[in-house]
């Protein structure tokens, strides 16, 4: 093998798969292309974390309605399973999942076994570049179904975005030990296109609580 | 509670509002004292700054008495007196760990919005729009203070308000600015724009060792404050005057080594590209009128350093590149870093050093607000800086 360059004090060893299918024999793969009715959605976030802590706050399924959008409960039902319920709007859905791989201070993979909607993800934590913090990324998957469809006419956030806002959360959380919010704040009168401009600014959704159980 | 509210482009009203509330565990709520009418805020009132909403309360440069704190504050307490910073920052993520607090990850609700438009979002910051953060502003009696342990700066001296109070925004944005022309001792600086930022940006330039500063405006009240400064001026409007020759005669020839842009998105010219950008901002062609950045770009000195407080917020048209590479300029912007300069800043003013209480012009109520706007964009009166006192009831003459 060809090596050009020895002198790279820093350089670290390029795996030879990425995490979340990213890279691929060190060159770049995008993510899954939505198709067949599936949609895909990756995201990631370098938080000043590590993987452990992380992996803590994300296994510890029933905080996520502290951080994750419109998910009003989740209750554990066996070391692997969890039954979720998700009110959007006046529609309240419930589904159960199911851990698939669990991989203390480095992965989660999970899908649905059942009810409303139909899903499967995973998220890495892995120590980010230089030792800088910890870069957790998201992969997702939906089947449009009713959860997808849901979100879309109640409160204008496709799931895509939804993923992505939680994970947001999700750091801001773990990094500050709240999430920002601004709802429930003074103003003035909105008049009607205000209004409507709320929910094109996905300020309609309300923003979750946060816990301080998850701040770092 | 009263408080300014924007209500549509070229329209504020002042309203009773809802008190703020805890929002969150770092919040705290700030009984303000003083505040103040920013020139960014003429940005907001002429519908420059898209997604702001009706109803928004406007105002980011204010300063009071803590009233309440959430449970996590731990540096501040019920009557403690601080100034603000307008932008605001978590302290723990990894851009405020750098010290590029304007940069903080965890501050706006809405990242999603400056993300679509900027690639990356920004903090959040106060009464500036929906994209940065929607928070509601301080051109009102109380406000909610997010992060309350990281941002607001105690003054523990008897300083007056008014000496202080320009701590929150444009006393650092004017140093920063000076800070990012790189001015190395014996330099000459050029500065667009006299009006605060630009007054301050003048200050800071001769304590960082500027040797000549070059002022540039058409308001005789700004020029003479520059002039107080020790600042040559320079009328654009004055006939016969050419700013690009102006500042050859006033370098022999070479250019300032640094220029400052203190004027932003709605620049004015007397030339004719200044009819052209007009033309193509009310087509929405353009969103910014950039003729203060072309003109800075062409007169900065070869090797030069150009930087930036004026606020930018979307796409700019005909911009010389070609100038810009080919004399090997460095260009930095941006909103300041706030938490970086306020303290030191206070320890100048204790000093006796400078007394930013000189730039302003009027002392006025809240309800005098919408007026007071409507004045100063139109330039009416000799406006420099307006201060409000919420708490006044009868006109302060």
């Amino acid at each position: 093998m060809l090596n050009p360059l020895v002198e790279k004090p820093n350089a670290q060893t390029v795996p030879r798969a990425g995490s979340a299918g990213v890279t691929l024999n060190g060159h770049y793969s995008p993510p899954p292309k939505d198709k067949d009715g599936k949609i895909w959605v990756r995201t990631s976030a370098l938080v000043q974390s590590s993987p452990e802590e992380l992996y803590k706050a994300w296994r510890n399924v029933e905080l996520a309605p502290t951080w994750q959008e419109e998910i009003v409960d989740v209750r554990r039902t066996d070391e692997t399973t969890s039954h979720w319920i998700m009110k959007s709007g006046d529609k309240t859905i419930e589904w159960d999942s199911e851990v698939l791989a669990d991989e203390p201070g480095k992965r989660i993979a999970w899908h649905t076994i059942g009810g409303e909607s139909e899903n499967a993800g995973e998220v890495i934590f892995e120590p980010a570049p230089g030792g800088k913090g910890t870069i957790a990324t998201v992969l997702q998957e939906f089947r449009m179904g009713k959860i997808a469809s849901a979100w879309e006419t109640f409160v204008g956030r496709n799931p895509k975005q939804a993923v992505i806002e939680n994970l947001r959360h999700f750091k801001a959380l773990v990094e500050t030990g709240e999430i920002p919010r601004i709802q429930n704040q003074p103003h003035g009168p909105r008049g009607t296109i205000g209004d409507m401009k709320k929910s094109l600014y996905g300020e309609k959704i309300a923003t979750p609580p946060g816990d301080e159980q998850i701040a770092s | 509670m009263k408080a300014v509210c924007w209500m549509g482009t070229s329209n504020v009203e002042t309203l009773t509002v809802p008190d703020p509330t805890l929002l969150n565990p770092h919040d705290a709520i700030i009984k303000i004292t003083r505040t103040a009418i920013c020139g960014s805020d003429l940005h907001l009132y002429d519908g420059f700054i898209p997604t702001m909403e009706a109803g928004d309360i406007l105002g980011h440069e204010f300063m009071g008495i803590v009233e309440e704190v959430g449970k996590e504050v731990t540096n501040l307490k019920r009557g403690d007196r601080v100034v603000v910073p307008f932008t605001i920052a978590c302290g723990s993520c990894a851009f405020c760990k750098k010290k590029l607090w304007s940069a903080c990850d965890n501050t706006n609700p809405n990242a999603h919005l400056m993300e679509a438009a900027y690639g990356y979002s920004g903090s959040g910051l106060f009464g500036f729009s929906h994209m940065m953060g929607g928070y509601a502003g301080g051109q009102a009696q109380y406000a909610r203070v997010p992060f309350a342990n990281v941002g607001p700066l105690k003054i523990e001296s008897d300083l007056p308000d008014e000496k202080v109070l320009f701590l929150s925004d444009i006393f650092p944005t004017g140093y920063m600015a000076a800070e990012n022309a790189q001015i190395q001792a014996g330099d000459k600086v050029a500065i667009w724009g006299c009006g605060p930022v630009g007054q301050f940006a003048i200050a800071s330039a001769f304590m960082l060792g500027a040797a000549r500063v070059i002022a540039i405006d058409r308001f005789s009240e700004r020029l003479e404050m520059a002039r107080s400064l020790g600042a040559i001026t320079v009328d654009y409007s004055e006939e016969n005057v050419n700013v690009l020759t102006a500042l050859k005669d006033l370098t022999g020839g070479t250019g300032p080594d640094s220029c400052i842009d203190a004027v932003g998105s709605e620049a004015h010219s007397n030339e004719l590209q200044g009819f052209y950008d007009s033309v193509k901002t009310k087509l929405m062609l353009e969103t910014d009128r950039p003729i203060v950045l072309r003109q800075a770009m062409q007169a900065v000195r070869k090797g030069g350093t150009l930087s930036i407080p004026g606020v930018y917020g979307g796409l700019l048209d005909k911009i010389p590149f070609g100038a810009a590479f080919g004399k090997g300029i460095t260009m930095k912007m941006g909103q300041t870093n706030m938490h970086n300069y306020m303290k030191p800043l206070l320890e100048r003013i204790e000093n006796g050093q400078i007394d930013p209480s000189y730039i302003i012009s009027h002392r006025i109520t809240l309800d005098e607000v919408p007026e007071m706007y409507k004045v100063w964009r139109d330039k009416k009166e000799r406006v420099t800086k307006i201060v409000i006192d919420p708490w006044a009831e009868q006109k302060i003459a």
